[in-house]
């Protein structure tokens, strides 16, 4: 019990190093790419699907409030966000059969725009003011997340399948 | 089976959603200074980003230095001719600054300006709003503190150093930050106001009376210095468009763009503080 703790620990801490590797690697390419790629997202969903709510959880809050380290923003707003999209994310593919690439993908992309349109609504309600939509591109957010982890599931699914069996 | 094993995951999600509740909370008196735990996250994580950033940059540089040098030749040249030219320059501006101080002064105080300014790379871009933040590969270490000056490698106003500043990196606030304002001048009709950002590509120029004659499209504007963070004479942008403002009919509406560009702001200069800011 205590290693399974203990290794759950360690790939939630490998999971955060991923998304801020990826986010560093969206922001050398450009503001705009940092505007519809959310790489936090993207890790957040890639492993709730993986690992269950618990761990989606528990994965949105680190990811989130890293998020919101690099951020001027409210702090802990993020994090709230991810927490829930990882939570939900987990609990609902545990009950219904995501698998097929286009499924999988509209899920996904349920899911992103719930948590973009749950960061919007906080953003508003906290700060008192709308979230800056850069001329729509932010509405891509939620098309790009979705697309990148239904394209890292189906790779992954096809890797899988190739790799010959011991 | 008890009550938390029937319902522990719910229990847990419920736990973290307090949390963040909590911790958002518990802003709203402090206002904008950042929070302990928020500065050890960013302590933690930011050296990643700057290895993460480093590795690219290494690749880069490596296919451009050893295999890509295709243009390298016409660079070159066009760089020594800018050299040239900025030679030049430089000379004529030492002229002209030596009819009102002495050569010896002249020379003491630019040799202090060199000392005093801090090169630095970006290493990172905002994370929810790229025309908020910048992360900066330089911290307390060498030399960087809250509240100093950032221009762009053409000496264009990019912003200032605020919370958190660890040993190796520091946040920029961007001067298209909503929250960000610098006290600015027209350079031709001498209007003074204050330039606001709006957290997009473009600033607005506030408190400039609708009833004030002069400003028109194209006009740089720079720095006034009246805030004590940002020297005199630094060039912050030039306005797009004037009109009234029905919204506050008391002043006029006045859009700015910066003269700063993303696309060449990999390297950057902190300017040293000014004399009398909080530190």
């Amino acid at each position: 019990m205590r290693e399974t703790i203990l290794k759950d620990i360690g790939r939630a801490v490998l999971c955060v190093l991923a998304a801020v590797l990826i986010y560093s690697l969206a922001g050398a390419a450009g503001p705009s790419v940092l505007v519809v790629l959310n790489a936090f997202a993207i890790v957040v969903v890639f492993f709730s699907v993986r690992r269950g709510e618990v761990f989606g959880a528990f994965l949105g809050t680190a990811c989130g409030l890293v998020q919101d380290a690099f951020s001027l923003g409210v702090y802990g707003l993020g994090g709230l966000t991810m927490t829930l999209l990882g939570f939900w994310t987990g609990f609902i593919v545990r009950r219904i059969d995501v698998s097929p690439f286009l499924r999988h993908g509209a899920f996904l992309l349920v899911m992103s725009m719930l948590e973009l349109g749950l960061r919007m609504l906080l953003t508003s309600v906290v700060r008192q003011e709308a979230i800056h939509l850069h001329g729509g591109l932010l509405l891509l957010q939620p098309l790009v997340t979705s697309w990148v982890a239904s394209s890292i599931f189906a790779a992954e699914r096809y890797y899988l399948s190739r790799r010959p069996r011991a | 089976m008890s009550f938390w094993d029937k319902r522990q995951s719910v229990l847990l999600l419920a736990a973290l959603v307090v949390f963040h509740l909590i911790l958002i909370s518990l802003q709203v008196p402090r206002g904008r200074e950042k929070s302990l735990f928020e500065k050890s996250v960013f302590f933690l994580f930011s050296p990643v980003q700057r290895a993460a950033v480093g590795a690219v940059r290494g690749v880069r540089s490596v296919w451009v230095h050893y295999f890509d040098l295709r243009g390298a030749k016409a660079e070159n040249r066009r760089l020594k001719e800018e050299l040239f030219f900025l030679h030049q320059e430089n000379r004529f501006l030492q002229d002209r600054l030596g009819l009102f101080r002495s050569e010896a002064r002249v020379r003491e105080s630019l040799e202090r300006f060199r000392e005093d300014l801090i090169p630095a790379r970006v290493i990172g871009i905002d994370s929810t709003n790229p025309y908020r933040s910048l992360i900066l590969d330089k911290g307390s270490l060498d030399g960087v503190k809250k509240n100093m000056a950032v221009c762009d490698r053409f000496g264009n106003l990019v912003g200032r150093t605020i919370d958190p500043v660890s040993l190796r990196e520091a946040m920029v606030q961007l001067i298209t930050d909503k929250e960000s304002s610098v006290s600015v001048m027209s350079i031709t009709d001498r209007l003074v106001g204050s330039v606001t950002g709006r957290s997009s590509a473009v600033c607005e120029l506030r408190y400039i009376l609708a009833s004030t004659t002069g400003g028109r499209e194209g006009e740089s504007l720079e720095t006034t210095g009246h805030d004590r963070i940002y020297p005199a004479g630094i060039p912050v942008g030039r306005i797009i468009s004037i009109e009234a403002d029905p919204s506050l009919p008391l002043f006029r509406k006045i859009l700015v763009e910066p003269y700063f560009q993303f696309n060449t702001l990999d390297a950057v200069a902190v300017l040293p503080l000014l004399h009398g800011v909080d530190k």
